[in-house]
């Protein structure tokens, strides 16, 4: 009997702790919590992060892991540019509309933030930055790798701190197109972190090693920024569609720091 | 008084999931050592405990991470129920009923976490859930079971060596 009183009146406090917070009467609760919690959660990370490496590279010596990390910031780095330069080279080439929406746009102010955490869920794909509002950043901006790639998108920002949803959240879709062949699909995470491009016209050319980068259909995202590389291409020839399996580009499991794109306001923050 | 031990060791469970869990994934999973060890806390020390515990790490952990306040509060909920099988006595050993519990809780708590996800607009891929996470989450928290079980195991069982024992004569020690 008194379990059951004790699981009546925690689940009803339960619920009503859901419904506040969902019209955000608990934002500054979680900006309080968040303030006082992430000393100790930067502390962790820092501890878990080498055991983290140490067994994923147990039988790698540490500058092998050092020298890998590095190139793969430079990889990440020359694929971020040669999307750049192959969209400017399209630019240039054929469409002289799109020379005006890069033209209009002005040039770019990004804010450095530190990744403090990740949201443990299973089901969802989030980590926490220490920007916030008052920091000038929003939600729908836009949240970059330090080599140029697109992380993600603000979906929350509180007064010092921010959640930022990744590409990878099985709820994210995002606008995109195959820079070699101009194919343009909707890129959408998975459980587990994957990635992959959907809608993809099946007469378009699909290659593993194609360069994918966001559209800018919508107006939600910018033109050009670089999500990733096609792995593995599906669809058989009486689809409708192709999806392509997509390797993003950044290193989402293991940021550190991510640059908030300020100056890109998206067209739904806009006011008409 | 022994709640001053016990609130700060759950809130700092509570941490190292947000903090620290999410770097060791297996099966493409992360493990909720805040859930395994509120299993073990209650199928070793009792529900009453943990019954004070729910509220304040589901709470805490909720207002560090996107979830709505609450939905951790609820999804950790059915430990209380699902620990009355300890009074049952299964089996002799107290470890085989609380990997089972762990399970259990497990798969209770991603379904209502899930529930409470979809009624907020937030909802994951029901089809694919089952097999991607909720059942290799049961098991990577089954797996990681001992590493928690063991020292509430231990420390409850010093705590009562060390409590002064009561004689009565003609019944012997109580």
């Amino acid at each position: 009997m008194r379990t059951l009183v004790w699981l009546l009146v925690v689940g009803l406090l339960a619920l009503l702790g859901i419904a506040l917070s969902q019209q955000g009467a608990l934002d500054p609760l979680r900006n309080f919590a968040l303030t006082v919690a992430s000393p100790f959660q930067r502390g962790l990370r820092a501890a878990a992060s080498p055991a983290a490496d140490f067994l994923d590279n147990v039988a790698e010596r540490q500058d092998l892991e050092e020298e890998n990390r590095l190139l793969r910031q430079q990889i990440e780095e020359l694929t971020a540019e040669i999307a750049r330069l192959k969209e400017s080279e399209f630019t240039a080439a054929d469409l002289a509309e799109l020379a005006e929406v890069e033209n209009s746009r002005p040039d770019d102010e990004f804010l450095v933030a530190r990744v403090i955490a990740r949201d443990p869920s299973n089901l969802k794909e989030r980590l926490a930055i220490d920007r916030g509002s008052d920091d000038g950043v929003a939600e729908g901006m836009v949240v970059m790798s330090e080599g140029a790639s697109m992380v993600g998108v603000v979906s929350k920002a509180l007064s010092d701190f921010a959640w930022v949803t990744l590409i990878t959240d099985p709820n994210s879709n995002v606008n995109a197109m195959l820079l070699e062949s101009r194919a343009q699909g909707v890129v959408g995470g998975s459980l587990n972190g994957g990635l992959h491009m959907d809608l993809i016209p099946q007469d378009a050319e699909v290659e593993p090693g194609n360069t994918v980068a966001t559209s800018g259909l919508g107006g939600n995202l910018p033109q050009a920024l670089l999500i990733g590389q096609v792995t593995s291409v599906r669809g058989e020839p009486q689809d409708v569609f192709k999806t392509a399996e997509i390797k993003p580009a950044a290193s989402l499991s293991r940021l550190e720091n991510v640059l908030v794109l300020t100056s890109f306001r998206a067209a739904r923050l806009m006011s008409p | 008084m022994r709640y001053l031990l016990f609130v700060p060791l759950i809130l700092f469970a509570a941490l190292a999931q947000v903090a620290a869990a999410p770097y060791f994934p297996l099966l493409g999973v992360t493990a909720n050592p805040l859930l395994v060890l509120l299993v073990c806390w209650a199928m070793v020390r009792g529900p009453e405990e943990t019954m004070a515990l729910i509220p304040v790490a589901g709470i805490f952990k909720d207002l560090i991470t996107t979830d709505p306040v609450g939905a951790s509060v609820l999804a950790l909920l059915p430990i209380v129920p699902l620990a009355a099988i300890r009074e049952r006595r299964p089996t002799e050993s107290e470890f085989l009923p609380t990997l089972a519990v762990v399970a259990a809780a497990s798969l209770s708590y991603h379904l209502i976490y899930m529930i409470v996800l979809t009624a907020v607009g937030d909802g994951p891929p029901w089809l694919q859930s089952p097999v991607r996470v909720i059942l290799p989450a049961a098991l990577f928290n089954a797996l990681i079971t001992p590493i928690f079980y063991l020292p509430v195991r231990w420390a409850t069982t010093l705590a009562e060596m060390a409590r002064p024992s009561m004689s009565v004569p003609g019944l012997g020690e109580r």
